[in-house]
């Protein structure tokens, strides 16, 4: 009975820890059961976030940053989420998502709409500001832009460009510029080939969505047709070790402009130049300065040479995020050698053919001021001759630009042309009048994707 | 004297390609930094042996530069380019085209993303577009105002000296260490100083403050920008003073180059108080060094949140 009662003590004490143990077990499956569940709401919660967008004003909780003399914690990166993956991939995404270790260019869209209301004898003599559309609304720019680094020597831009030139036209689909940068070339040189708008003055390097008013300036398009200087070849610069900044330019190119040159070849090319310089006026003034030379053979097989003069001043108080007053100004001087008759005898017959040099010229001045970051106003004054053409014309142009945000942007000008009477034979076509023109603009333009910085 | 000349010319050339120069004794290192607080870096790391200047000043939206020639002047003679990358600085790019100096052009060694190796905030984890505002898919890139960043940042800048003047590296390390130690010893009386008010919520005006709150345990309950670039609509206004309201939060954080009216006028209306910061060094009177800056911040916000 004793040796009974010992061994029931002694299974009851070895099978004690046993029961215990079960017992732990027990409460271990309903703490792992609660955490399963916690797991769930949490997995769950995280699910829903990251289906919203993700709002700006809440930041995420990061992880504490390492004080001094810490080691440096790995980069981290989310990895996508269901949602990521699920969700369409655009166009645009390439930009936005290329990350650490992704080889990619930049990638931006512009597009640039304008419309205009002007007179009906305007319309029929298609003598307004944008030639063959009159009274319409059309993409005048739609522009792809890729850049970026082709190698460590060089960078690239290519931009593609769509716009309805004429009225009720397809809209065209063209190369705007494709163009290689050398970078690394010794005592301070930089080269650059391909397709480019030239560095002609300050206003014909800037595309049109980019200016600072809805139309090119009259001297410009007068002197280098609607879209400036746009040509084939190459250019070098060279900034000099100085205490001041100068930029000298040399270039050859073809001469495709039919404007002033069009001879469009390597045989008789098209040699332009440029010095600028900048004045810093202490911290919140700045003004560059330069002068442009472009010397080619015009389609007569005669020579033109055009000389450019540019000034722009910017006024930015000091902590401003954009300038108080910018005041642009550019002029032209166009010396072209043309064939002449000549009637000596004055018997109605031409004896002879003169070669004589058409010296005509044009300038614009601007002025915008800027007082809200989302508010501008200005104005543009125009006059400018013809290269090869008799007469004159003087042009005024108010505005207002309103941003709702850094990549849209709506703008609306008056612009009055007032033409001399030498013009009637160019501008007073299909029975209609262009002598005197009043357009009203409308022009809305945004930016998707990347845009580099625009340089003064 | 033809052969000579071409050799001359020759000779030329291959000294102005070499790359990288090495720095001699009494040369000093030219170091361009793009935004003022890896200026103040540089100088604490490089010492006598470098001359040091920045494109951005203080009181700028280093989001936004203007791109003037004068700055692309500094970059034409520079040996090192400093950047802060993640998106802030995209302008340089810019400037260096202007600038015709192939010691920084990207992929050169002279061209320096010191935000190399940093943990990064606010990187977005979905997938992020303009309707976000001027949102950076790299994360936040104001990671100087955390001074938890500086010694990475210090050691970045001592590997991209010691490129040019490896000779230097032991001197460079040594400032670096120095600086790192006046530091810690600045870091554990602003921690004293915040300690207290950590959980503290705070409103900003744009949201580069996260590095500094975080660093700190405050708290960013709002911004007053509608999205981060996009300026403060009146509905976006009248809700940040609700909440201030409803929250008792008692800052509002503001950049030197903000709407400083408007945010005075949100804080009046919350019965909050609108505080300028230095966004960079230099952004305000007296934060002239880096430790001067983060203790402008650290200070102002204490005592505003008291």
């Amino acid at each position: 009975m004793r040796v009974l009662s010992l061994i029931f003590v002694a299974m009851c004490t070895a099978l004690a820890p046993a029961a215990a143990a079960a017992q732990d077990a027990g409460e271990l499956r309903k703490q792992i059961e609660q955490l399963q569940k916690q797991l769930d709401a949490v997995t769950e919660r995280l699910r829903q976030l990251e289906s919203q967008p993700r709002s700006p004003t809440v930041p995420a909780q990061p992880a504490p940053t390492p004080g001094p003399g810490a080691a440096a914690p790995p980069p981290t990166a989310a990895p996508p989420s269901a949602m990521d993956l699920a969700s369409p991939r655009q166009p645009f995404a390439l930009y936005q998502q290329r990350g650490a270790g992704q080889l990619l260019f930049d990638i931006g869209i512009t597009g640039d709409f304008v419309g205009n209301l002007t007179q009906r004898n305007v319309e029929k003599a298609q003598g307004g500001t944008f030639a063959g559309q009159e009274n319409r609304f059309f993409p005048r720019e739609v522009e792809l832009s890729l850049f970026g680094q082709i190698d460590p020597y060089a960078s690239a831009v290519v931009r593609i460009e769509a716009g309805e030139d004429t009225r009720g036209e397809d809209t065209g689909v063209s190369l705007a510029e494709a163009s290689v940068t050398l970078l690394t070339l010794p005592f301070g040189t930089q080269a650059k080939f391909g397709q480019m708008r030239n560095r002609f003055g300050y206003s014909n390097e800037v595309h049109e969505h980019d200016l600072a008013w809805v139309d090119r300036p009259n001297v410009m398009r007068n002197f280098f047709g609607p879209n400036g200087l746009v040509e084939k070849g190459a250019e070098v610069t060279f900034v000099p070790d100085l205490p001041f900044y100068v930029e000298a330019l040399a270039g050859i190119f073809n001469g495709d402009n039919e404007t002033s040159f069009g001879r469009g070849a390597l045989e008789n090319p098209l040699y332009t130049g440029r010095v600028r310089t900048f004045l810093e006026l202490g911290d919140a003034h700045g003004l560059q300065l330069g002068m442009s030379v472009a010397a080619g053979t015009n389609e007569e097989k005669l020579s033109t040479t055009i000389l450019g003069w540019e000034a722009r001043y910017k006024y930015r108080p000091d902590g401003w995020l954009h300038p108080l007053l910018t005041l642009t100004g550019e002029g032209l001087y166009s010396m072209r050698k043309v064939s002449v008759g000549v009637d000596v005898d004055q018997d109605g017959v031409i004896d002879r053919v003169e070669k004589r040099s058409r010296d005509h010229s044009g300038w614009y001045a601007a002025v915008e001021v800027q007082p809200f970051r989302r508010w501008a106003g200005g104005f543009r004054y125009d006059w400018s001759q013809y290269p090869a053409d008799p007469g004159w014309e003087w042009a005024i142009e108010p505005y207002v630009t309103f941003w709702p945000s850094e990549f849209l942007r709506f703008r609306l000008a008056y612009k009055h042309t007032d033409r001399s009477p030498q013009t009637r034979e160019a501008f007073n076509l299909n029975g209609g009048s262009a002598r005197l023109v009043d357009e009203i603009f409308f022009q809305g333009t945004f930016i998707m994707g990347a845009h580099p910085a625009h340089p003064f | 004297m033809r052969r000579v000349i071409v050799l001359l010319l020759l000779a030329a050339l291959l000294a102005s390609t070499s790359s990288p120069p090495a720095a001699s004794a009494a040369d000093k290192i030219r170091v361009v930094a793009t935004i003022p607080d890896l200026k103040a870096l540089a100088e604490e790391v490089g010492g006598k042996l470098v001359d040091v200047e920045a494109l951005a000043r203080g009181n700028q939206n280093a989001h936004e530069l203007e791109v003037r020639p004068s700055l692309m002047l500094k970059l034409r003679r520079a040996d090192i380019l400093l950047e802060n990358g993640l998106d802030l600085d995209t302008w340089a790019d810019v400037v260096v085209q202007g600038a015709n100096n192939p010691n920084i052009v990207r992929g050169a060694p002279g061209r320096v993303d010191v935000s190399r190796g940093i943990h990064v905030l606010e990187v977005p984890s979905t997938r992020v577009d303009r309707s976000m505002g001027d949102v950076h898919p790299l994360g936040n890139p104001h990671y100087s105002l955390d001074p938890g960043t500086a010694p990475i940042v210090t050691q970045n800048i001592v590997e991209a000296f010691a490129r040019f003047a490896p000779d230097r590296r032991a001197e460079f390390e040594r400032n670096r260490q120095a600086f790192l130690s006046r530091l810690d010893e600045a870091m554990a009386k602003w921690a004293r100083t915040m300690e207290p008010l950590k959980g503290a919520k705070v409103v900003v005006y744009h949201p580069q403050w996260i590095y500094l709150l975080t660093r700190f345990g405050l708290n960013q309950a709002a911004t007053l920008e509608d999205r981060p670039g996009i300026p403060a609509s009146p509905a976006q206004v009248t809700r940040v003073i609700r909440q201030m309201k409803d929250e008792q939060i008692k800052v509002l954080i503001v950049e030197p180059w903000n709407d400083l009216k408007l945010a005075s006028r949100v804080a009046d209306e919350a019965g909050a108080k609108a505080v300028v910061l230095a966004s960079m060094v230099g952004g305000v009177k007296g934060a002239d060094t880096y430790i001067a800056a983060i203790d402008h911040n650290v200070n102002a916000l204490a005592q505003a949140l008291r």
